[in-house]
């Protein structure tokens, strides 16, 4: 991870000063953002395959029980191997994607024992294996910084504090051992508590301690004051690096196994007849969602990354039919929900709507006294952005939005008026009975239409020059005979197209 | 048929067992090659379940299976799948070409990509079954018929010898069925064996030329001619079928 991150370094140092980057990524803002996005667009790629298999909640599930994996681990590293205990080791991220893998066989292992349906045999092994997590926690891990805010919704804010610092230039470490003359030396009586007395009583014995004994980092030593020169350094954010190397993963399983995974989850019967292997593609996305789901639990918490799943993928459903450009849609409106969710929880509206000028005409406009000033949780506004978006979408998409749809029908249904119209005439005008059924005055009885819709229709109709009134008697004029034959031979076609011999 | 042709499709013993109730019991099996061979039995009897565990789909209770001698590990590349229409979500964001274009991933393999070659053989293979004005047609705007062409096309990309296809003709239009019909013949001329789920007792014996009667075990298997008798549909839907004065099939029940 270092050395990924020093590689990182060294390449936007080829673009930016070494105190741009420094300070660029200092704020919260710009950290906040990267680590939104690139969770976004790795939860947008895996979520569109789990969302076609209809497996979208196994993301809610995954994304829970990763905690066990998380906790346990955590439990083995400190209590077991003496390990220090750090959230962002790679041992977590192996315990929970074990466990975000072994939701998925419990799950499989009660659906297959044929006595419960695939959701209730998930909704059986999530909530149990969360439930150890939790107990786990709150036994063993209370001091830890797994509580249950962080569970909640993350920290994305304070990110940018949580870094590892690579060290460029003047990398000086520096040992401090008893001996330096910068240690700092205390007494400390050995066995005053033990004999209940006090360092000044006889029989007490003292050892020398050293309180700033230890190796120090070219950073830390700089902080502590121990080196002359400012080494030169970048601090890099933790999260950044992880949600990197998640998005990264997701790229390429997306990327190199597009076509396993699109056959895979169209058609797994077809799949696993061409020697394809279903169960190993499925395994493969659930790991990856584990690893996805653990490296944004730190930033989001493990309810809010299921937005990010989810969400964009539903939106590019609806904007797209096909699958590689739901892959490019659903992470681009994943991550512009990331963006402009930041802006929202400080306050900004897509950048240029104040929040507190809203609520300041809400409290003028109804007497109301709330306060004005909009300072709110940063993953909870980007997944609110997300859904913002989402509604936006699913409104205004030109094909499957509910606007244009609306439209279709209301277009069909009128099309399909006229032609009901037309053929009625088409089939009177040369019969007999011609004079009572093609009245104008009557002509809606026999359809029992309304006087005011036959109106409109005929009134459509005739300012088309479909149809002509004479005496009285609606007649097709010489372009509606050419409609009429038009749809009718258009609907036999349907019925028969495309000919075969 | 002389005895030496090769089998296509050999079946012995074969068992295969949903929660301990057999669902297809003890099926010995020989498909010579190059006959249209309709499946034929009530609901039930295990028709889909004969043609999925044939081809390792689901797990065998017992038995053995191979095709022209080969199991079917090493003869994949032989045999092509249309599975029942009703088996995946046609509401999944992709086009025609893009659904016949997966029958030939088998012959792809891992992680090569369908090129211009692909593309040309499922377009051939869209043409055939009359499909080519709606290539790039999301799938969901096909009609049933024209969903089952689709599927169609998609296992004559697959080139196969042997082809295993699920009730193509449920609920398909007259115009789908000829096509079917017409592609089928077409397969039998070039040599392959085709084996077909197949519910409409009327039409059997003008489609196919050799039957399995299947009901949990296999009543009769053999030329349509011979096999396909009043005495054998009695012996597979029990007392459920009636016939007209000719021992013409008129009707099966379910």
């Amino acid at each position: 991870m270092m050395a990924l991150e020093r590689w990182l370094i060294e390449l936007l140092l080829h673009f930016a000063a070494r105190d741009e980057i420094n300070v660029f990524l200092r704020s919260p803002q710009n950290t906040a953002t990267i680590i939104g996005c690139l969770i976004a667009v790795s939860g947008a790629l895996l979520g569109t395959f789990l969302l076609l298999r209809g497996m979208a909640l196994t993301s809610d599930a995954i994304s829970h029980t990763v905690l066990l994996g998380i906790v346990v681990a955590f439990l083995l590293m400190t209590d077991v191997f003496g390990m220090v205990g750090d959230t962002s080791s790679p041992w977590l991220i192996l315990g929970a994607s074990l466990a975000g893998v072994g939701t998925v066989v419990l799950t499989e292992l009660l659906y297959r024992s044929g006595l419960l349906r695939q959701d209730a045999a998930l909704g059986l092994a999530f909530p149990l294996l969360f439930a150890i997590a939790v107990i786990l926690v709150s036994r063993f891990a209370e001091d830890v910084h797994l509580d249950e805010d962080a569970v909640l919704v993350g920290e994305i804010g304070l990110a940018w504090a949580n870094t590892n610092s690579h060290c460029f230039d003047n990398c000086a470490t520096v040992t401090i051992s008893p001996d330096h003359p910068q240690a700092k030396m205390a007494r400390q009586c050995r066995n005053c508590r033990e004999l209940g007395i006090s360092p000044r009583d006889e029989g007490a014995e003292f050892v020398e301690i050293c309180s700033n004994c230890g190796s120090y980092s070219p950073a830390q030593a700089w902080q502590a004051g121990y080196l002359q020169k400012e080494p030169s350094l970048v601090f890099f954010p933790k999260s950044i690096t992880v949600t990197l190397i998640m998005t990264a993963l997701s790229l390429l399983l997306a990327l190199v196994f597009y076509k396993e995974l699109k056959l895979t989850t169209f058609d797994p019967a077809l799949a696993k007849a061409l020697g394809f292997r279903p169960g190993v593609m499925n395994y493969a996305l659930m790991i990856l969602v584990s690893l996805v789901a653990v490296g944004a639990f730190d930033a989001v918490g493990s309810i809010l990354v299921i937005a990010f799943f989810i969400i964009p993928p539903a939106a590019a459903y609806l904007l797209s039919d096909r699958l590689a450009v739901m892959l490019l849609l659903g992470p681009l409106i994943g991550a512009a929900g990331a963006f402009f969710g930041y802006d929202l929880a400080r306050g900004k509206f897509f950048g240029f709507i104040e929040v507190g000028d809203i609520i300041a005409g809400l409290n003028s406009l109804f007497g109301l006294d709330l306060p004005e000033q909009w300072d709110s949780s940063i993953s909870a506004s980007m997944v609110l952005m997300i859904f913002i978006i989402f509604t936006l979408v699913w409104v205004l998409s030109p094909r499957y939005g509910l606007i244009s749809t609306l439209i279709r029908r209301a277009n069909q249904r009128r099309r399909f008026d006229d032609q009901v119209v037309l053929a009625h005439i088409h089939n009177h005008q040369f019969t007999d009975r011609h004079a009572t059924e093609l009245r104008v005055k009557t002509l809606h009885l026999h359809f029992r239409w309304t006087g005011r819709k036959m109106g409109r229709v005929l009134a459509r109709l005739r300012a088309l020059g479909l149809v002509a009134v004479v005496n009285g008697l609606a007649q097709l004029t010489a372009r509606g005979e050419t409609q009429v034959h038009a749809f009718r031979g258009a609907m036999l076609e349907a019925h028969n197209m495309p000919d075969i011999d | 048929m002389n005895d030496r042709a090769p089998l296509a499709l050999s079946v012995e013993d074969l068992t295969v067992a949903y929660h301990s109730k057999p669902a297809i019991w003890d099926i010995d099996l020989g498909v010579p090659e190059g006959v249209l061979m309709a499946i034929v039995g009530p609901n039930g009897a295990g028709k889909s379940t004969l043609i999925k565990a044939v081809l390792n789909l689901i797990p065998r209770a017992a038995g053995r299976v191979s095709f022209y001698g080969s199991p079917y590990e090493q003869a994949r590349s032989l045999v092509g799948y249309v599975p029942q229409r009703g088996s995946v979500d046609w509401d999944f964001p992709t086009s025609v070409l893009d659904v016949v274009t997966m029958g030939l991933y088998g012959k792809l393999g891992w992680l090569r990509r369908p090129g211009r070659r692909e593309r040309d053989l499922a377009l051939f293979a869209l043409d055939q079954v009359g499909l080519l004005d709606l290539v790039d047609r999301q799938i969901s705007q096909l009609s049933g018929g024209q969903q089952q062409r689709a599927f169609l096309a998609r296992a004559l990309v697959q080139d196969a010898q042997i082809y295993f296809m699920d009730e193509p003709f449920a609920a398909v239009d007259a115009i789908t069925e000829r096509a079917i019909v017409k592609i089928l013949h077409q397969l039998k001329e070039r040599g392959k064996t085709v084996l077909v789920v197949h519910h409409d007792l009327q039409t059997v014996e003008d489609y196919f030329d050799w039957v399995t009667l299947l009901n949990v075990e296999v009543v009769a298997s053999g030329p349509a001619a011979v096999v396909f008798s009043p005495e054998n549909l009695q012996k597979t839907y029990g007392g459920r079928v009636s016939y007209l004065h000719d021992g013409q099939v008129l009707a099966a029940g379910d």
